[in-house]
């Protein structure tokens, strides 16, 4: 088999600036923007002006899947797969395989239905391009059905013993209407016989296998009483029916009643018992199953597949699925036409070969968007059509692409990514990988988006994913002065580096300001206050001053002590605490103890003793509104020591 | 089937860069007139142009996005000598058609020659930038805060003995960091004209890995792609030819001197394609790193795509026609390509051979 190829797609910018190249960026998806120009030479080249702005063009493709009324079959077809999906796992066997079949035939009500809404769409719509744009779709997507339907009779149905003949009949009449439509026509009509199209809707319906409307017309000639009609009718009557093998008798036994049947055929046919009217001759020739009359009635069963499935009803209706090759050539003969095989003709082409592989890559040159191939494909995969003894790697691989495929062409669209998430999820190779990068691609456009993204990292442990995504959303909200929402981000990472560097912007705050913002959300740090140091230090530190206002004094002064001593405090902060324990110190009644008291001085003799000595870092000294206040702590610290020592009464004078 | 619409971008003069954030909200222009312009993408689907200034004494070479993890930082090189970092800084935020401020936040003037490339390092190597010069040198700088990016130190350079045209960095988190860098050179002895360096973590330095010898022709582009879980490196390589080349990590067992490891890359050309029949200027990979686009002096843009056994090929061009200017908004396919009354299928795809659809 000759590989076709997908011809290249051609697509023309017209801009005079084209002139100095084209080039191209990436945007997401399948989206490329334009822009003329070329790499500079490294000259500080400057054309001279031409008066014109330059245009940058953003171009799109394949983004169809994107149009609201395909959104509806996206989201449908993605229920089926993840059943189908989760029944792999779950059943085996002929369980399984009514499964299969049954979301064969669930994909195809999707397609049904969208048939159905892109109908009533072209009807309301009044936008001329808009129609046409409806129109090319619903061509597309009736071939779509087309091929689909066939590919289930042939590759997933199996039927009973192999025949394959009473499904495609049945296809044929779905798909192929005029004969039944014209049956109806007539039928209205008091004498049918007068009308042109009489003995060819007859011919129509023996081809495609509807004896009893055929007898029901027939039945209606004026002349139906003659010899010749009543054999005919007679012999059509008894035409074995194909349905009788369902019911019980076997495939051996109806092949011996039809061949006998055939036989009478012949002999009648043979003993020129309809020689006055070629007519009943044509159709007793179609029911003998003669090669050369079905050329002369090709118009009736246009196009070759339809003379296909007619010849193997009156050839050989036992037929396996995997011989109908054997009639295609004869067919395609008696078509034989100047023009090359049809796209939509090669796909069914290859179907009736069993060639599954070039089913699906035709397929894909036929339909730009994914969902066709992605969807049969995992189909036949699970039914095990797609062996891998034909290639070098699984025929998981195929599948695979196809998905990854599809989900990509998802993923670029603001609603539809969940949808790829889910496909993603379903492949085992590259699915994991693909998703990490898509995930850090989705924009985070509102916070909801953001968490939504952060549950489906957590789900799948993607912790790098996750860590970004914080990162990104708080670095806005710092960005945004927003330091309580940024903060709350970086806790749900549990990123260390940057609560620390929150803890200190708050302090910092509160050293400049003398005020928290944000009070609520240090409050119930609880827990994830341990994170980071600064961040434990900023907790308690709030802590003191709650205590404070809630006049819990002493248990305020025992925390303020705890955290100078602990050592949580960055030195530069440590001011601050110092003076902070100014008003408790001047409180009437005993606050700090005269170990706290003493505690208190040695601290405040260490950071004196820094500054002095120039030791830190900022080098700054004490402003002189500082060295005031620290006499000012000095001197009550001295104050109440004594005041202390007095209460405990326990130093010894000795 | 195409869809292209048009975005004014006001620039005076030839656009040399266009860049993208991740998102693919925000876009990013530089131009020969010396300017910059940051764009927006509205909820109407409508690109708005939300900042524009004037830098550089030069022609601005490229202009790049950071990662949001950083916040909303721009890099920008030029011929005048100097590559800058830009900061957003908010004005009032929520404003409709509110124009931010772009900051200058730090100037790079190492370099004696003129920059012709500047590019962020992946974000796992932290917030780090490397930019290329026509003397041949490669300068890495990183900023350690990325509270305060007016502090940037030069932490490496190195000096390639070409002259510099584009470099690249690899974005896997698996490997050592990894620069490639093209020359465009026009001298043909001067050897490979593309050359990878690694960063050894033992030795703290970028060492040379590897030459591709197989490219002579000055290079103008290169680009890895992302790597998707491939046990090796895509790296597409714009020179006289489109050349795709796949690198693998052999396993560290060269050594250099006493002590340093050096990875060995067994090199393959997994494809060349010689379709633009002219110099190839620019090549992109897209998000998943399974579609290319290659840009030449044909005037077309071209679209290169593996199937699932790796086998690249062709699969869309866009044809850039200079006669003259078009305005067009839904653009679809080039109606002299289907004869009239031939009854199209394909919705709007452009075919060749318009005698192969079957009326049914």
């Amino acid at each position: 088999m000759a590989e076709r190829e997908r011809d290249i797609q051609t697509c023309c910018i017209s801009d005079t600036s084209c002139q100095f190249g084209l080039q191209s960026v990436w945007g997401t998806g399948n989206q490329l923007f334009l822009f003329p120009g070329k790499n500079p030479l490294l000259s500080n080249e400057r054309r001279p002006a031409t008066g014109k702005n330059e245009q940058i063009r953003e171009v799109q493709w394949d983004i169809d899947l994107h149009h609201p009324v395909l959104r509806k079959m996206v989201n449908d077809s993605h229920n089926i797969f993840v059943n189908l999906q989760r029944q792999a796992t779950q059943l085996t066997g002929a369980a399984f395989h009514t499964q299969i079949l049954n979301s064969s035939r669930h994909y195809r009500a999707t397609q049904k239905a969208y048939l159905k809404d892109l109908d009533d769409m072209i009807g309301s719509t009044r936008d001329e391009e808009q129609r046409q744009q409806y129109m090319e779709h619903l061509k597309l997507l009736n071939i779509s059905e087309l091929i689909w339907s066939l590919c289930e009779i042939l590759f997933i149905e199996s039927p009973v013993g192999g025949l394959v003949v009473p499904k495609l009949l049945d296809w044929l009449k779905l798909h192929f209407i005029t004969a039944g439509r014209l049956f109806d026509d007539l039928m209205k009509e008091e004498q049918p016989e007068s009308k042109t199209t009489y003995w060819d809707t007859i011919f129509r319906l023996v081809l495609q296998g509807q004896i009893e409307k055929a007898c029901r017309l027939l039945s209606l000639h004026s002349a139906r009483q003659t010899d010749d009609f009543q054999t005919l009718i007679n012999l059509l009557k008894r035409m074995p029916q194909l349905s009788n093998v369902y019911k019980g008798s076997s495939v051996a036994e109806f092949d011996m009643k039809w061949r006998h049947w055939r036989d009478e055929c012949q002999r009648n046919y043979e003993e020129q018992k309809f020689s006055i009217n070629p007519n009943l001759e044509t159709v007793v020739r179609i029911l003998c199953g003669e090669d050369a009359v079905f050329s002369e009635v090709k118009d009736c069963c246009d196009p070759w597949y339809h003379m296909l499935i007619s010849k193997a009803l009156y050839q050989d209706p036992t037929v396996k699925a995997c011989d109908l090759h054997y009639y295609i050539q004869g067919c395609q003969d008696a078509y034989r036409s100047t023009t090359r095989l049809g796209e939509l003709d090669s796909i069914l082409l290859s179907a009736l070969e069993s060639d599954v592989y070039q089913v699906i890559k035709d397929s894909r040159t036929v339909f730009s968007n994914g969902w066709f191939v992605a969807h049969l494909t995992d189909l036949l995969h699970h039914c095990g059509q797609l062996d891998s003894h034909r290639l070098q790697f699984g025929s998981d691989l195929q599948r695979e692409f196809l998905l990854l495929e599809y989900a990509g062409s998802l993923m670029s669209h603001h609603s539809l990514w969940i949808v790829g998430v889910s496909y993603l999820d379903h492949c085992a190779e590259f699915g994991r990988k693909y998703l990490e990068l898509y995930l850090d691609h989705i924009p985070l456009d509102s916070e909801k988006k953001a968490n939504k993204i952060l549950k489906i990292c957590e789900d799948r442990n993607m912790t790098e994913q996750a860590k970004s995504i914080c990162k990104v959303m708080g670095m806005r909200c710092i960005r945004n002065k927003r330091l309580g929402a940024a903060l709350t981000w970086f806790l749900r990472s549990k990123d260390v580096g940057f609560a620390t560097v929150l803890a200190e912007k708050y302090l910092l705050e509160y050293s400049e300001s003398g005020e928290f913002t944000n009070l609520d959300l240090i409050d119930y740090l609880g827990p994830s206050m341990l994170l980071s140091n600064r961040l434990t230090f900023l907790g308690k530190y709030r802590e003191f001053h709650k205590l404070y206002s809630e006049g819990e004094y002493h248990a305020a002064g025992d925390l303020l002590l705890a955290l100078l001593q602990a050592r949580l405090a960055p030195k530069q902060f440590w001011i601050t605490l110092l003076i902070d324990a100014l008003p408790l110190l001047e409180k009437t009644e005993l606050i700090f103890s005269s170990q706290q008291t003493r505690e208190l001085m040695k601290c405040l003799e260490e950071l004196t003793t820094e500054y002095k000595l120039g030791k830190k870092r900022d080098g700054l000294g004490f402003t002189e509104a500082r060295k005031d206040q620290l006499d000012v702590l000095k001197l009550a610290l001295s104050r109440n020591l004594p005041k202390a020592i007095l209460q405990e009464g326990t130093v010894n004078l000795l | 089937m195409f869809v292209t619409k048009q975005i004014e971008s006001e620039h005076k003069d030839l656009i040399h860069d266009v860049s993208f954030d991740f998102y693919g909200k925000r876009m990013a222009s530089c131009s020969s007139d010396q300017s910059v312009k940051v764009w927006d993408l509205g909820e109407d689907g409508e690109w708005k142009c939300t900042a524009t200034w004037k830098t550089h004494s030069g022609s601005v070479f490229r202009v790049t996005w950071a990662h949001p993890e950083f916040g909303q930082v721009l890099a920008t090189c030029s011929f005048d000598r100097q590559a800058a970092v830009w900061e957003e800084s908010f004005g009032d935020v929520g404003r409709e058609g509110v124009k931010s401020n772009w900051i200058k936040k730090s100037i790079l003037v190492d370099s004696r020659t003129a920059v012709t490339d500047v590019k962020f390092a992946p974000k796992h190597l932290g917030l780090q930038l490397a930019i290329c010069c026509s003397d041949g040198m490669v300068r890495i700088y990183e900023c350690p805060d990325v509270m305060n990016i007016s502090q940037w130190s030069l932490q490496h350079d190195i000096q390639t003995k070409f002259k510099c045209s584009c470099l690249s960095w690899n974005s896997s988190r698996m490997h050592p960091p990894m620069i490639a860098v093209g020359s465009d050179d026009n001298n043909p002895s001067g050897g490979g004209k593309c050359q990878v360096f690694e960063y050894n973590d033992s030795t703290r330095k970028w060492t040379k890995v590897e030459t591709i010898v197989a490219v002579t022709d000055p290079v103008h582009d290169v680009a890895f792609a992302p790597n998707l879980g491939r046990s090796y490196h895509l790296l597409a390589i714009a020179s006289k030819e489109l050349k795709i080349i796949s690198l693998t990590p052999l396993g560290r067992d060269s050594v250099i001197g006493n002590q340093s490891v050096v990875s060995r890359f067994e090199m393959k050309q997994v494809a060349s394609f010689t379709d633009h029949e002219s110099p190839v200027w620019r090549v992109s990979w897209n998000v998943t790193g399974t579609v290319l686009s290659s840009s030449g002096d044909d005037g077309c843009v071209r679209l290169w795509k593996a199937n699932y056994l790796g086998r690249w090929k062709g699969i869309s061009i866009l044809k850039g026609d200079a006669s003259q200017t078009r305005q067009d908004r839904n653009f679809s396919a080039n109606p002299s390509q289907n004869p009239a009354g031939a009854v199209r299928y394909i919705q709007q795809a452009p075919v060749h051979n318009a005698s192969h659809l079957v009326r049914h």
